[in-house]
C-alpha cells in the first residue's frame, strides 16, 4: 500500500517536470561544450590575443576587439537611454493608473515586446538612420549611436511590462500598511513597493539586455558593419560592428570550415560569456543588496 | 507490474544519487534523440520523394535571372521545386562545394583558394555583368561625373576624403565597402588593386547584397560605391571611368564591345558536370528563352543575338 502511494506521489508529472529541467540544463552544457569545442582552432591559430586583436580580416586576422566593444557599447548606450523611461512608466502604470486603463496599456506593451527584430531593423534603416544623420550633423546616419537608440526603443517594451509585472505583484497590503503609517503615495513606491519588486525589477533588466546584447538583423542593418574601433573610442558616432551582426554578415560564408568559421563560433563563446556574467553579477549584487 | 518496480527502482535510487538517475535521463534523451532524428530525415525524404528540389543560392548580382527563370521553369515542370536563395558569391560557391546547394551563384570566379577545396567544382557561364563604380545622384548632379581608376583607389584607400578633392562638392566622401566574399568586391578591387582581397581602409560602411549597397548610396547624398551595372537607377548613379585619354561609360554596349574594364561572368557553380534536374534547368537559362531573361535583367546574355533593350536600371523601383 504505501508503495502504491509513493507511486502516486512521485508519479507522471514528477518525472515530465524532472526531464523538461534535465533537457534545459543539458541544452545550456551542449551548447557552451561545443562553442568551447569549435573554437579551439582559432585560439591555436591567433593564441589569446584574439580577444583583444583589432583587426579583422577573413583569411588573415582574427580579433575580435571592435566587436566585443561594439556589442557592450550599443548595449549600454541602449540601457542607458531606456531605463528611466521604462522604469518611469512601468510606475506609473503599476501604481497610478486605473485598472482599465493599466490592461489597455500593458496590452499594447506586451504586442510591441513580441514584434520581430527585422521590423525594427526596417524602421532603423529607413527612418532612425536619416534622423540621427540629420539631427547630429553627421556625413553617415549608420553608427553605434544609432544601433544603441533602435535597442531602447526595441527593449523599452520587454523591460517596461515585465518591470510592471515585478511591481504590481507586490501586496496591497503592504501599500496599505505604508499610507496608514502616513507615507505619502510617492515615498510609498519608492520606500516599500520598489525595494520589495527589485529582484523582479533587475531580472526584467537583465532580460532587455540579453535581448540587446543578442539582437542580429535590426542592429546589422543600422551599425554601419565595419570592423574597427571608433577614433577615438568614445566616439560613439562612428560606425561599428557587434557580435551577432558579426556572425551574421559572415557565417554563410564561413559555414563550417577554416579558422574563418571557428572565429565566429569563438565570437558567440565571448557573447555567451558576456550574457552569463552579466546575469551573475546581476544575481550578485542582487543578494548584496538585499 | 513490471513497470512499477522499474519505477520504485529508480525512486529509491534517485533518492541514494541524484546524479546518476540525472545521467540517467540524459542517456534516455539523447539515445532516444540519435534513434528519432535520422528517421524523420527518413520521413521527410519520402516526402519529398514526389518533386525533386533544387537548392540555388549565392551571388545576388545572378539572383534576380535565376529566379525569373525559376518561376517559368517550375510552370513548366511541376514536379521539380526550386528554392533560391541570397547570400553572396562566397556563399554559391562553398554551398555547392559542401553540397549545401545544388547550384551556387557566383558573379566571380572561383578563387585557385577554393579549387583546391573543393576539386570538382564546375562552372557554368550564363551571362555577363560589369561592375560600375557608383555615387549618390546628389553627387553625381553636382559635377563629379568620372572618376580615374587612381582617384577611386585613393578614396577607398582613405588618402581622398572630400569630393572636393575629384571636382566635387566640399562634402565628405562616405565610402561604402561590400562583405569581403562578395563577388562584387572581388572583381572590383582586382580592377582597382589587382588584388581580388584588398584592404579598403577608407571605408566607412560595410554593405552585403546588392539591394543593401544600392539603397545605403541612394539614402546619403555624398556616397561612392560599387555595384553591378543592372542596379543602378535615378539615385544611384554610375560614372565613367578616365582611362588613358577617354572616358569610358558604364554601359551595355561598353561591356559588350570589350572597352569597359571592369566586366565579369555570371556563373553557376555545381559540384561536378550539371546532370538529372539540375542539367534540365540550366539548360533551360542557356535555351534562347533563357538568354532572354538574362537580357531582361539587365544583363548581357553569352551567345545570342537578342538586343539589350535598356543602358542600365531594370530594378530600381
Amino acid at each position: 500500500m504505501i508503495q502504491h502511494s509513493m507511486f502516486h506521489e512521485k508519479g507522471p508529472v514528477f518525472w515530465w517536470t524532472g526531464l523538461a529541467g534535465v533537457m534545459a540544463a543539458g541544452t545550456i552544457v551542449i551548447l557552451f561544450a561545443s562553442l568551447v569545442i569549435e573554437s579551439v582552432p582559432v585560439f591555436k591559430a591567433e593564441g589569446i590575443s584574439f580577444l583583444w586583436g583589432v583587426d579583422w580580416f577573413a583569411g588573415e586576422n582574427y580579433g575580435a576587439l571592435p566587436m566585443i566593444f561594439g556589442s557592450l557599447a550599443v548595449t549600454g548606450l541602449a540601457v542607458v537611454m531606456v531605463l528611466p523611461f521604462a522604469l518611469a512608466s512601468a510606475i506609473l502604470t503599476s501604481e497610478f493608473l486605473s485598472g482599465r486603463a493599466r490592461l489597455m496599456v500593458k496590452a499594447a506593451m506586451e504586442l510591441l515586446a513580441g514584434v520581430p527584430g527585422i521590423i525594427y531593423g526596417l524602421m532603423g534603416i529607413s527612418l532612425l538612420t536619416i534622423w540621427v544623420r540629420d539631427v547630429f550633423g553627421l556625413i553617415d546616419g549608420n553608427t553605434l549611436f544609432t544601433a544603441g537608440l533602435l535597442l531602447a526603443v526595441m527593449i523599452l517594451p520587454t523591460i517596461m511590462t515585465l518591470s510592471e509585472d515585478a511591481l504590481s505583484s507586490v501586496p496591497g497590503e503592504l501599500r496599505d500598511t505604508a499610507l496608514s503609517l502616513g507615507l505619502t503615495r510617492m515615498e510609498t513606491v519608492t520606500k516599500v513597493v520598489v525595494p520589495q519588486a527589485l529582484p523582479g525589477l533587475a531580472g526584467a533588466v537583465f532580460l532587455g539586455i540579453g535581448r540587446a546584447m543578442g539582437e542580429t538583423i535590426a542592429v546589422m542593418l543600422v551599425i554601419g558593419g565595419i570592423d574597427r574601433l571608433p577614433q577615438p573610442w568614445f566616439n560613439l558616432f562612428a560606425p561599428g560592428q557587434s557580435i551577432p551582426s558579426k556572425i551574421g554578415r559572415e557565417a554563410a560564408e564561413a559555414l563550417g570550415f577554416d579558422v574563418q568559421w571557428s572565429a565566429l563560433i569563438a565570437l558567440g563563446l565571448v557573447l555567451f560569456v558576456m550574457v552569463m556574467t552579466l546575469t551573475f553579477a546581476g544575481n550578485v549584487l542582487l543578494r548584496k543588496a538585499r | 507490474m513490471f513497470w512499477e518496480r522499474l519505477y520504485l527502482g529508480m525512486i529509491s535510487m534517485s533518492r541514494q544519487n541524484s546524479g546518476k538517475i540525472i545521467l540517467g535521463m540524459l542517456l534516455v534523451l539523447f539515445g532516444t534523440g540519435a534513434w528519432v532524428l535520422p528517421g524523420l530525415s527518413g520521413w521527410v525524404q519520402v516526402f519529398a520523394q514526389g518533386s525533386t528540389v533544387i537548392r540555388i543560392a549565392g551571388s545576388t548580382t545572378v539572383l534576380p535571372i535565376v529566379s525569373r527563370a525559376a518561376e517559368r521553369f517550375q510552370s513548366r515542370h511541376p514536379s521539380i521545386k526550386i528554392t533560391v536563395n541570397a547570400g553572396g558569391s562566397g556563399v554559391g560557391i562553398h554551398g555547392a562545394g559542401t553540397g549545401r546547394f545544388d547550384i551556387g551563384l557566383a558573379s566571380r570566379e572561383i578563387t585557385p583558394n577554393e579549387n583546391q577545396r573543393y576539386a570538382s567544382l564546375h562552372t557554368t557561364v550564363i551571362g555577363r555583368d560589369a561592375v560600375a563604380c557608383v555615387v549618390s545622384s546628389e553627387i553625381f548632379h553636382a559635377g563629379v561625373r568620372t572618376l580615374s581608376k587612381r582617384q577611386i583607389g585613393y578614396i577607398y584607400l582613405g588618402k581622398i576624403t572630400n569630393w572636393k578633392q575629384v571636382g566635387g562638392p566640399d562634402r565628405p566622401i562616405v565610402v561604402i565597402d561590400k562583405e569581403t566574399h562578395r563577388g562584387t568586391r572581388h572583381v572590383f578591387m582586382h580592377y582597382l588593386f589587382g588584388n581580388s582581397k584588398a584592404r579598403a581602409p577608407g571605408a566607412r560602411l560595410v554593405t552585403g547584397s546588392n539591394n543593401e549597397e544600392q539603397a545605403k548610396i541612394a539614402q546619403s547624398d555624398s556616397a561612392i560605391g560599387m555595384l553591378s551595372i543592372a542596379w543602378m537607377n535615378e539615385d544611384v548613379a554610375g560614372i565613367g571611368i578616365h582611362e588613358g585619354g577617354q572616358v569610358i561609360q558604364p554601359t551595355l554596349d561598353n561591356v559588350r564591345n570589350g572597352r569597359f574594364p571592369i566586366a565579369r561572368n555570371l556563373n553557376l557553380i555545381t559540384a561536378g558536370q550539371p546532370a538529372g534536374a539540375v542539367k534540365l534547368f540550366i539548360d533551360y537559362l542557356l535555351s534562347e528563352e533563357g538568354q532572354r531573361l538574362v537580357a531582361e535583367s539587365g544583363y548581357i546574355p553569352i551567345h545570342s543575338p537578342h538586343a539589350v533593350s535598356r543602358v542600365a536600371g531594370s530594378h530600381s523601383k
